[in-house]
């Protein structure tokens, strides 16, 4: 059994961001980047896939980012994964140019399974599962918090606003991981050790036989404002008439 | 005396500062705390918090059982229990390591400090969830214990603040106002603070502060982490079950809500440059990468005495930033060449324990001029214009291997002598 997973390099959101000069982006030139927190459950699961149901499973982390995106795949190596695959590429790409790449390299492997975070940190588009699905014509199971190998398939249960969904799908499909699918592990020194002679492939969208055809241009982005003006005051009073000026409360 | 004026000047509001600043405003003089961030949110913040009193030397050992008491006080004070008192155990596993706890214990002896060897059924009894079998020695501190260092430092703010000390956050200093070589206040984006005695408490920035009057101080920014387990069904780990090391494996440990804190000091850790950091670096928001190479050496080194934790096991990260000097003993003390200009940092990984005694030392030296300490040891003037302890590059490199030495062996030195990592 072959699972891939694709992994996004997202900035740290526990960093402060920036805006390039023109606020056409954010400037990535100070950031530090990590490994989707949503795409790390995924690996996690691929890796409890073979340390349980299917020990013979190969596990392929997949990224698309320019060349020093590698380090973050190493992540995914470390943790256990087999190989990796870098799909360069600089710059933003927006979630159905990601998914066309994706099945691009799908059609080259033939996993059976594709096991993603159900949405990247970065952006919250929560697409490119849905669209790769749809691409590949696999059935989807989006959100999942548990999945379960069955004879003919993999039984997940899905966390939706009505409470936890339990479906089937046949495989080959694709699984976006929800927050509770797991909790990653960390490398482990064997791991960060091996990772380092584990192979990654580096390869363009080109050489896929892809052209990336953009659907979505970013126009421009803004920070969101979390200043807060403080005032003090003196007399729970003076509170009682601010609170009211603001109609926070009534009266 | 103005809003702006006063008559002591403390730079940084991490336990060094808040302590001095507390024991300071008790004898009545007039204390401003500048912090460039949030009060204890830099090293204090990210601190582990166990008080081992056993070090070196007597006078340090001294300092820290005495430390343990002002902490007591504190809490009276405050009306919140702080310390926990759970004892700790240090473990030997080869002859060599047997050898420094025989020593230790005799060390501890002779200044009356409460250490004993302990049998490895007891230690097996009293820790469950260690692993005991190659142990081949033990001795057992009752009085050791640990704290929050949060709880720490708001104690020493609020017992401040009630005799007049003020605290300014989100004021870094940007400059040293020096009347040829008089102090006489900083500079602040928000304006001058005057004050003819100001103290260098700021920690990892201390030495960039010290730049300031172009003034070199020895010390560097390194980095450290520790794991926190979630309660794990198997392996329970009480309240109060006690505090570890191990020279050996090169960590330290304690029970932290029914997990257990592991923390380690190992030959190799992470620099930081403190000039580069952008001026709103906040430490509380540091993360270690699932794939950081010190934290797969810690979950290695901890697995090798708790094999039930490995890199699977659910645990909080965290990762902070400690100031060591050359020789792992802190700077505490008035500078030569100059006056009214002091250090009181470096604690080398060491600054919640050693805290509460620095604090009244500092508050010593400023307002008497000496201190009911020997405080030779931690003199702020120890590498004053000694070659070799001048330049960045070569400053960094003693501060990394001192660290490094930390629960290592050296060879030729008696185990107190080599008690610095404790």
């Amino acid at each position: 059994m072959k699972i891939l997973v694709p992994c996004k390099r997202v900035p740290d959101p526990d960093q402060k961001l920036c805006l390039n000069a023109d606020a056409t982006d954010i400037d990535a030139s100070a950031l530090t980047f990590i490994l989707n927190p949503f795409d790390a459950i995924a690996v996690e699961e691929a890796l409890r896939i073979r340390e349980t149901a299917h020990p013979e499973a190969e596990i392929i982390a997949v990224s698309i980012a320019p060349a020093e995106g590698e380090a973050d795949l190493r992540t995914a190596l470390a943790m256990g994964a087999d190989r990796a695959l870098l799909i360069e590429h600089e710059g933003s790409m927006d979630p159905w140019n990601v998914a066309r790449l994706l099945a691009a390299v799908i059609q080259n492997e033939q996993p059976s399974l594709v096991l993603m975070g159900k949405q990247a940190v970065d952006d919250d588009a929560n697409q490119v599962g849905q669209f790769l699905a749809a691409q590949l014509g696999w059935p989807q199971a989006t959100f999942a918090s548990q999945i379960k190998f069955t004879d003919n398939g993999i039984r997940i249960h899905r966390e939706t606003d009505l409470g936890i969904e339990i479906i089937h799908v046949v495989l080959p499909a694709v699984i976006t991981a929800d927050l509770r699918l797991n909790e990653p592990r960390y490398a482990s020194l064997p791991g960060i050790l091996k990772a380092k002679k584990k192979p990654t492939e580096h390869i363009t969208p080109t050489e896929l036989g892809i052209e990336l055809e953009p659907r979505i241009r970013l126009l421009g982005m803004e920070l969101v404002n979390s200043q807060r003006t403080c005032e003090k005051v003196t007399t729970a009073t003076d509170l009682l008439i601010k609170l009211r000026e603001a109609d926070v409360i009534e009266g | 005396m103005g809003k702006d004026t006063s008559d002591v000047i403390i730079i940084g509001g991490g336990v060094a500062g808040l302590s001095t600043a507390m024991q300071l405003a008790k004898r009545g003089v007039s204390v401003t705390v500048l912090e460039r961030e949030q009060i204890s949110n830099g090293s204090t913040g990210r601190a582990a918090g166990l008080l081992g009193q056993l070090r070196g030397t007597a006078e340090h050992t001294r300092m820290l059982m005495d430390g343990v008491e002002i902490v007591k006080g504190l809490e009276a004070k405050v009306g919140v229990e702080i310390y926990v008192q759970t004892g700790s155990v240090r473990v030997a596993e080869t002859p060599d390591r047997s050898q420094e706890i025989t020593d230790l214990v005799e060390m501890g002896r002779s200044i009356n400090f409460d250490i004993a060897h302990i049998a490895i059924d007891e230690l097996a009894e009293r820790m469950p969830y260690m692993h005991t079998d190659d142990i081949t020695d033990a001795c057992w501190c009752p009085t050791d214990g640990h704290l929050q260092p949060a709880e720490l430092a708001a104690a020493y703010h609020k017992v401040g603040r009630d005799h007049g000390a003020r605290y300014q956050t989100n004021c870094p200093v940007t400059g040293v106002l020096l009347d040829g070589n008089k102090a006489l206040g900083v500079q602040t984006p928000n304006g001058d603070f005057r004050a003819p005695i100001i103290v260098n408490a700021a920690g990892p920035w201390s030495h960039l502060v010290a730049g300031l009057t172009g003034t070199t101080l020895p010390t560097a920014a390194l980095g450290h982490i520790y794991l926190t387990t979630q309660p794990h069904p198997d392996h329970p780990v009480n309240r109060l079950s006690p505090g570890f090391r191990n020279r050996h494996h090169r960590i330290y440990g304690r029970p932290e809500n029914g997990g257990l804190l592991v923390g380690i000091y190992a030959e190799d850790c992470s620099e930081h440059d403190m000039s580069i950091l952008p001026p709103d670096f906040d430490m509380s928001a540091m993360k270690a990468r699932r794939d950081d190479i010190h934290l797969a050496m810690l979950i290695h080194a901890a697995q090798q005495r708790f094999p039930w934790i490995d890199e699977r096991t659910p645990m909080h990260i965290t990762t902070g930033i400690m100031t060591f000097t050359p020789d792992g003993l802190p700077f505490c003390g008035q500078l030569p060449d100059y006056e009214g200009l002091y250090y009181c940092t470096g604690f080398s990984g060491h600054g919640i324990v050693q805290s509460p005694a620095i604090g009244l030392i500092m508050s010593e030296l400023i307002l008497d001029g000496n201190s009911t300490y020997d405080i030779a040891s931690i003199e702020a003037d120890r590498y004053w214009d000694v070659p070799g302890f001048q330049d960045r590059a070569e400053i960094q490199q003693r501060c990394y291997t001192m660290q490094g030495s930390y629960y290592g062996r050296v060879e030729g030195k008696t185990a107190a002598e080599n008690q610095n990592g404790t």
